[in-house]
């Protein structure tokens, strides 16, 4: 398992936990986590990083479509790399 | 195109709903082709205003199809219906209370998945749905086959595929949303079935609340109301307000919880998405392999570390060229208008009438100098939306402030705010428009609030008079420091106002980059209208009342002789002393600023009136005929088109920042008596730094609806203003300037 934002361009993965400080998912505590599960970055979808600079925010592919995403918030995104 | 239309309820509409206006709520992703399928649909009869109390576009029109009237009112774009965004509060209350018809989903066929997952939120409110399968075009090219029949029986609601860019699909969808309307019994959708244990929980509550409080059985789709009870949905708490008292929701809602843990919300979210998940597996058939395609080849260039900044910059330096070039020359061109013909009319028309002289003048001076101070702006401002809109529509802006992101980021901006900080180097007002493109409220009146001190172009005469005056031989560097100095603190101010006004996380940066598409001129040409014509009428009412006014302040008390004795004058000596630590303590200069409130441009026409009186008036000559002056008009007009082309390609540089005039001879003398090099730098400094015109002013209370921020604005400006050129002036003084 590792952190989102430290996978390279290419690298597919799927989601397995979006850390909060309060409680686990789509808690009406954290709104914002729930606006990145709508967009599609949730528990159990794949994704595709196009872009990761090392820096700065990332972009992925989640379904069809690209999210730019910050790099504090893909930060807590867990995935787990997919071999190709 | 497919066409596998199916039409399972004939349209047995009676006689009462044929002739009933049917309401349509246009919902969608954002990106998902909404607004140019809804402009494909009604072109420009769209009206815009804003939502009730929010900043949020509410963009409504009436069409008339086959002998029936339907009301489109277009929700904002919305990811989901959780109440987490403006915008998502804004569809879903729409949704919930107005009860519309017909909701007709526009669905981007080429990310079904996501799509869906609003689509089956929607579904939960007992509200007939059409979804226009958009971008069908790009799908099939892609390789997908979309089963749109079985997607039909799987939801219930008919499906159509539409081409919004090619008007494809229209007539179809809009004969499918009358059949809908008209249908007998309604055309509802399926219930989509999440699980036993919710489905349990949801039908108790339903029986509960249909029992206890018919009322809001009345008031609320039950399955949604049920399901929002469950999820322990604030908004809809407040809303009922049933959340103290006895009613036995708690019962069912513990029971869930004991099995399903406390976070009913995300077990509700995941049923969801599994259903839009287990459609698209149904009904998609995607080909084995994906071709890169072009928006990623493009990414790879436009977001590298390496380029992205140096594209972006080229990019935004052809906007900004474009925009000024392409409208200075028409902005003289009204300005000609409103300096020649127009007030000859009015003096002739005055004079044929027998009107007192100072009509005329009140005319002249008061309405036609005040029409013409927005009708300069209109070029401007078009040409600022039009370049806004391409951007958006192209899908660069995204990108853009991707790519700013990181330097913004420091500051506690979005990096969305780049672009209309830019831009304020030519006029604020359209940047106070373009931070429409930043989605949460707080960066946006953030970004707004330090627009003004970006120096704008009308700020630029009060500096070439001044520096021809004092400074000729160091022009460049001291109109850089001016520039550098605005720059320096709008970064102060950004920091300070993210630390007072607008504490709290900094922005979290998430945004979809959409597809690059071209945007239809169409298209391009009805946004850009839609913007430019709420401004011409906003900003034109009010910004005639101030001159108004303010030529009164010239000229009052009755009579009055010397500029000195008018009330403005007056009100300049009263002022005055307040600019006396700043070193200009004078009332010529205090008058000055005070009409600087219409357009900071303005201080140097005051400045002129003042110091040499009738120097500024117009040599008398032969008048023109009325024939004469249309064809003036006219060819000036083909003059300003041409000058608009030739700006575009003639040079590297932006012509008309560059262009200064020389101001006469008798007045440099006079301001040289006024002021010292010192005093007029300081002078430069406050101009640069106070109060926001007052079209900045109205513009963001037309954005954010209030007139909080512009009052806000004003005081922190003026302070701001007050203490720098307090620093530049007594700072100068002791290190010996003079």
């Amino acid at each position: 398992m590792s952190s989102l934002s430290f996978l390279n361009i290419g690298e597919k993965a799927e989601v397995v936990e979006i850390k909060t400080e309060k409680g686990h998912g789509c808690g009406k505590k954290e709104k914002h986590i729930c606006h990145v599960e709508d967009m599609g970055l949730r528990i159990g979808n794949v994704v595709e990083v196009l872009n990761n600079e090392g820096q700065g925010p990332l972009v992925v592919k989640v379904n069809e479509s690209r999210i730019a995403i910050g790099r504090d918030m893909a930060m807590k995104i867990m995935v787990k790399r997919i071999e190709e | 195109m497919s066409q596998t239309v199916v039409s399972r309820q004939s349209s047995v509409g009676s006689q009462v709903s044929e002739r009933k206006t049917i309401t349509v709520a246009v919902a969608g992703n954002p990106n998902s082709g909404k607004s140019t399928l809804i402009n494909a649909i009604v072109g420009t009869r769209l009206h815009v205003g804003n939502w009730p109390g929010v900043t949020v576009e509410k963009k409504e029109a009436m069409l008339e199809y086959e002998g029936r009237k339907i009301k489109f009112v277009d929700l904002p774009g919305a990811y989901s219906l959780s109440p987490y965004t403006q915008e998502e509060i804004i569809a879903r209350d729409y949704l919930v209370h107005e009860k519309p018809d017909v909701i007709i989903d526009i669905v981007d066929a080429t990310n079904l998945e996501r799509n869906l997952y609003l689509t089956v939120q929607m579904m939960e409110l007992g509200i007939p749905i059409v979804i226009a399968l958009n971008i069908y075009d790009e799908a099939e090219k892609k390789g997908y086959k979309i089963d749109t029949k079985a997607m039909e029986e799987a939801l219930g609601v008919r499906v159509i595929p539409t081409v919004s860019t090619k008007k494809k699909g229209l007539d179809d969808l809009l004969k499918a949303i009358i059949e809908v309307a008209d249908a007998i019994p309604s055309h509802l959708p399926n219930q989509l079935n999440y699980g036993q244990d919710i489905e349990d929980a949801s039908s108790a509550l339903q029986m509960q609340i249909k029992n206890a409080y018919p009322a809001l059985a009345e008031k609320y789709p039950l399955r949604w109301l049920s399901f929002k009870l469950m999820e322990g949905d604030d908004h809809v708490y407040k809303e009922i307000n049933i959340a103290g008292n006895g009613l036995p929701v708690r019962d069912v809602i513990n029971h869930l919880k004991k099995a399903h843990g406390d976070d009913i919300e995300s077990i509700m979210a995941d049923a969801r998405y599994a259903q839009a998940t287990g459609l698209t597996h149904e009904v998609l058939k995607k080909p084995e392999f994906r071709k890169i395609d072009l928006t990623e080849k493009i990414d790879r260039v436009v977001l590298n570390r390496f380029l992205g900044i140096p594209i972006f910059l080229a990019a935004m330096w052809v906007v900004f060229k474009l925009v000024f070039d392409v409208s200075t020359p028409f902005i003289d061109w009204v300005d000609e208008m409103m300096a020649g013909p127009f007030p000859r009319w009015a003096e002739a028309i005055l004079g044929v009438i027998h009107a007192p002289a100072w009509t005329v003048s009140l005319a002249t001076d008061g309405v036609i100098a005040g029409v013409g101070f927005v009708l300069v702006f209109v070029p401007i401002i078009f040409a600022m939306m039009f370049a806004v809109t391409f951007l958006e529509g192209s899908g660069y802006m995204a990108r853009a402030a991707f790519v700013m992101d990181r330097a913004m980021h420091a500051m506690g901006l979005h990096g969305k705010s780049f672009i209309p900080m830019l831009l304020g180097f030519g006029c604020n007002v359209p940047s106070i428009y373009a931070t429409r493109t930043l989605e949460n409220p707080k960066d946006k009146v953030l970004t707004a609030l330090i627009v003004p001190l970006m120096s704008c172009g009308a700020r630029l005469p009060v500096y070439v008079l001044f520096i021809g005056a004092f400074f000729a031989a160091r022009a460049g560097t001291v109109i850089w420091s001016l520039y550098v100095l605005g720059i320096a603190m709008a970064v102060v101010m950004g920091v300070i106002f993210k630390r007072t006004l607008f504490k709290g996380e900094a922005p979290m940066f998430i945004m979809e980059l959409p597809p690059y598409r071209m945007p239809s001129f169409r298209s391009l040409m009805i946004h850009t209208w839609e913007k430019g014509r709420h401004f011409l009428i906003k900003a034109g009412t009010y910004i005639l009342a101030v001159s108004i006014l303010i030529w009164f302040l010239l000229n009052l008390p009755w009579g009055v002789e010397h500029k000195k004795d008018s009330f403005l004058g007056q009100a300049g000596q009263v002022v005055a002393p307040v600019f006396e630590p700043l070193g200009f303590g004078n009332w010529e200069a205090a008058s000055a600023l005070i009409t600087g409130v219409i357009a900071k441009e303005i201080v140097v026409g005051t400045m002129g009136e003042i110091y040499i009186p009738g120097a500024l008036e117009e040599e008398e000559g032969e008048t023109p005929t009325l024939g004469e002056d249309l064809k003036e008009i006219g060819t000036s007009f083909i003059g300003a088109f041409k000058g608009a082309v030739v700006n575009v390609f003639s040079s590297v540089g932006v012509v008309s920042l560059a262009a200064g005039e020389d101001e006469p001879g008798p007045m440099r003398t006079a301001m040289q008596k006024a002021f010292t090099p010192l005093s007029a730098f300081a002078f430069m400094v406050f101009t640069l730094l106070y109060m926001p015109c007052v079209i900045v002013m109205i513009a963001l209370r037309h954005e954010f609806v209030t007139w909080r921020w512009s009052v806000i604005a004003f005081l922190y400006l003026m302070i701001l203003a007050w203490v720098v050129t307090f620093v530049v002036y007594q700072g100068g003084r002791l290190l010996g300037f003079e």
